[in-house]
């Protein structure tokens, strides 16, 4: 379908967020909202336009777009729009911020563009910068409470992510050593003949984006920068960062030659396996919801790379297992910004009965955690199995029973401590709790619903353009 | 005229040299003055570099070296140690410097082999196996030391160690001198903005361990 130039759109979807973090720093905070919210829906809208009309192509030297970019465009461009206008209510709630709403929202704006920026190039080395771009821009968020824990998690974050990207960086100087470009459009074209460069490039690429995006035993920031920032920040943490980061990988994975060789598919579901198996088992010990949640999205992580690992059906449910878990983990984190701004504890064991002193919010929370879970029928559960279908078919029957008991540890680790928090009858909390956040659960709805409508094909723009990426990295949609 | 094998074989040795004098060492002030003296080691060749292939991104580079990793960072830590109000010997690697630079040098012979099995066919410049050295020097700093101003030092050791490769393996590299400014304005906010939280908040640059954040 035709929606005008999609050059146009591509500028506008870097524009938007570029003026909503410059224009955010006036000095009137209501001005910076809604400045923040036009540019963060004007930056969704561009990112539906591009990926409605399905162009691919380039612009100029350095910008360029398929049908990967245009599904994390839409997922990033997405949660950066609900995170935006979840955060006015969030911010209410923060006693003696770090950081003025002005420069919160001009941060924010930051972290998007970095991520967009990192979708839209066509260059590794830019797509590099862009990841790290995300650590400059977010660390700085993680502090807004200015707690003793979350400057410590911020600087965990900061410096664990920048020595993963360093180690990500040395891999492109040898595939670049090797191969003379770092064009990931042309490399990817041309797959150029397999070399020990290239090879233990991808490697180190592996090891180094995957610190950012939580694989074990890189993920330690993970848990404490997504526990510690405020929960619209965990939201774009969980939801899209890390799939950001995979994204860079993707585009380093997909100039190696077909077949992919035995040492990186190895390597892929050695790291990507082990993640979820610990994320699974990791969840069961925490007491606070968001590490909870952190260790959940951890899991996921894990899984998706598996099914990156075996391509095929597994590789399409992967990136579905991306989209939907993004827009789920998102609604669940504004759900425990709810509940902690409501209650003013992340303590699992402090929070009871939300069915009646939040019944707004606990309703999403019970919906959001079924579908980060993988339930039927959201997207997630589509994902998982056909990761696990996928891991049969290939005949790696030991991963597929790995991968069962991960997602099933995990489905009763978070539904069983988000069950007791929303229904159970004890009350531990002193006072009712604050219902001002109630108004905010409507966002996590909407997320939830989106979930849902992936899970079950009802959004035939999306569904066609995860297919079109899948097919794009060598998969094979059902 | 010198050779340029001679002068990346001087900066080879004064680089690893360096790095194992920083995994001993266990007082701040020394640390700081040795991550500068093996900036400006590289800033020498850098120039030489420069000079020889008249390249204007590595003479631009060899600027960036001196000013933000010799001068401008650990001008900003010593003031930082200044303003914490805090005695500049790490106290929790203090009795551990000696396992620390014993595990140093390990390190540094098993990455030398690596290098050596894997790659050394591909790139045969003399020294190309001391980038990688030097970058595993720098992970080994930041997983083992608890002081955030050490793991500051930790992390520019690490970048050094990917201009060091830039120069001697892939010069050419597109948008190199954009890579490192961006490293180096992380370290500007690590070090500027982070630890001025820090020292806000704790008071301490030592971390915690913070029971919140265990699990």
């Amino acid at each position: 379908m035709n929606v005008g130039e999609p050059g146009l759109w591509l500028y506008l979807l870097l524009l938007a967020p570029s003026a909503a973090a410059l224009l955010a720093l006036v000095p009137y905070a209501g001005v910076s909202r809604v400045v923040a919210r036009a540019g963060s829906l004007l930056a969704l809208a561009s990112a539906l336009a591009l990926m409605i009309d399905g162009t691919s192509g380039r612009w100029g030297a350095y910008l360029g777009l398929d049908s990967l970019s245009e599904v994390f465009l839409v997922m990033v461009a997405s949660i950066y729009a609900t995170s935006t206008w979840y955060s006015e209510g969030y911010l209410r709630g923060v006693h003696r911020p770090f950081l003025t709403p002005q420069l919160y929202y001009a941060l924010l704006g930051a972290f998007a563009l970095a991520m967009i920026a990192t979708l839209v190039v066509t260059d590794l080395g830019l797509m590099w910068i862009g990841i790290e771009a995300t650590t400059v821009a977010s660390a700085l968020l993680v502090v807004l409470e200015r707690k003793p824990t979350s400057v410590e998690a911020a600087w965990r974050y900061t410096l664990i992510a920048s020595a993963g990207l360093t180690i990500a960086l040395f891999a492109l100087l040898l595939i670049y050593a090797d191969t003379g470009t770092l064009d990931a459009f042309a490399l990817a074209a041309s797959r150029p003949a397999l070399s020990l460069p290239i090879e233990m490039g991808v490697a180190l690429a592996l090891v180094g984006y995957g610190t950012k995006v939580g694989l074990f035993p890189m993920h330690t920031w993970l848990p404490d920068a997504h526990s510690e920032a405020p929960s619209p920040v965990s939201a774009m943490f969980s939801g899209v960062l890390l799939p950001t980061a995979l994204y860079a990988f993707l585009r380093v994975y997909a100039i190696l030659p077909t077949p992919t060789p035995a040492l990186i598919t190895d390597l892929l579901v050695a790291f990507g396996g082990a993640t979820a198996l610990s994320g699974a088992f990791l969840l069961q010990r925490q007491r606070s919801f968001k590490r909870l949640l952190a260790y959940s999205s951890m899991e996921v992580m894990g899984i998706a790379v598996v099914g990156v690992a075996l391509g095929g059906v597994a590789l399409y449910g992967a990136l579905v297992l991306l989209v939907a878990h993004a827009f789920a983990k998102s609604a669940a984190f504004y759900c425990a910004g709810n509940v902690l701004r409501s209650t003013g504890t992340t303590r699992v064991d402090e929070v009871r009965d939300l069915q009646h002193r939040m019944p707004r919010t606990g309703g999403a929370w019970v919906l959001a955690s079924f579908a980060v879970t993988g339930a039927p029928p959201f997207g997630t559960f589509l994902g998982e199995l056909l990761i696990v279908l996928g891991a049969i078919a290939a005949g790696w029957y030991w991963l597929a029973l790995l991968l069962v008991v991960a997602i099933l540890v995990a489905f009763l680790g978070v539904n069983s401590q988000v069950g007791r928090m929303v229904f159970g009858s004890a009350a531990p909390m002193g006072s009712s709790p604050s219902t001002a956040a109630e108004e905010s659960a409507a966002v996590a709805y909407l997320n939830v619903g989106v979930a849902l409508a992936v899970g079950v094909a009802a959004l035939p723009y999306l569904s066609n353009a995860i297919r079109a990426a899948a097919s794009l990295l060598g998969g094979a949609p059902p | 005229m010198i050779p340029t094998s001679e002068v990346v074989a001087f900066v080879g040795v004064g680089v690893l040299l360096t790095a194992l004098f920083l995994q001993s060492e266990s007082f701040v002030n020394p640390l700081i003055q040795g991550i500068a003296v093996q900036s400006l080691l590289l800033a020498v060749l850098l120039s030489w570099l420069a000079w020889t292939e008249r390249s204007v991104d590595l003479a631009l580079l060899a600027g960036l070296t001196v000013v933000v990793r010799a001068l401008v960072i650990p001008g900003v830590l010593r003031r930082q140690i200044r303003a914490f109000r805090w005695r500049s010997r790490e106290i929790h690697a203090a009795n551990r410097v000696t396992g620390h630079a014993l595990a140093a040098v390990a390190a540094a012979i098993v990455a030398w082999f690596v290098f050596q099995q894997t790659l050394a066919s591909v790139f045969p410049e003399p020294g190309a196996a001391l980038p990688f050295v030097l970058l595993v020097q720098g992970l080994l700093m930041l997983a083992t030391r608890s002081n955030t101003l050490v793991q500051v030092i930790g992390y520019l050791e690490e970048e050094n160690a990917i201009v060091y490769a830039g120069a001697l393996f892939a010069s050419a590299f597109p948008l190199f001198v954009e890579v490192v400014v961006f490293l180096d304005v992380l370290g500007v906010v690590l070090v500027g903005i982070i630890l001025s939280i820090q020292r806000d908040v704790t008071g301490s640059p030592e971390e915690a361990g913070l029971e919140e954040l265990a699990g």
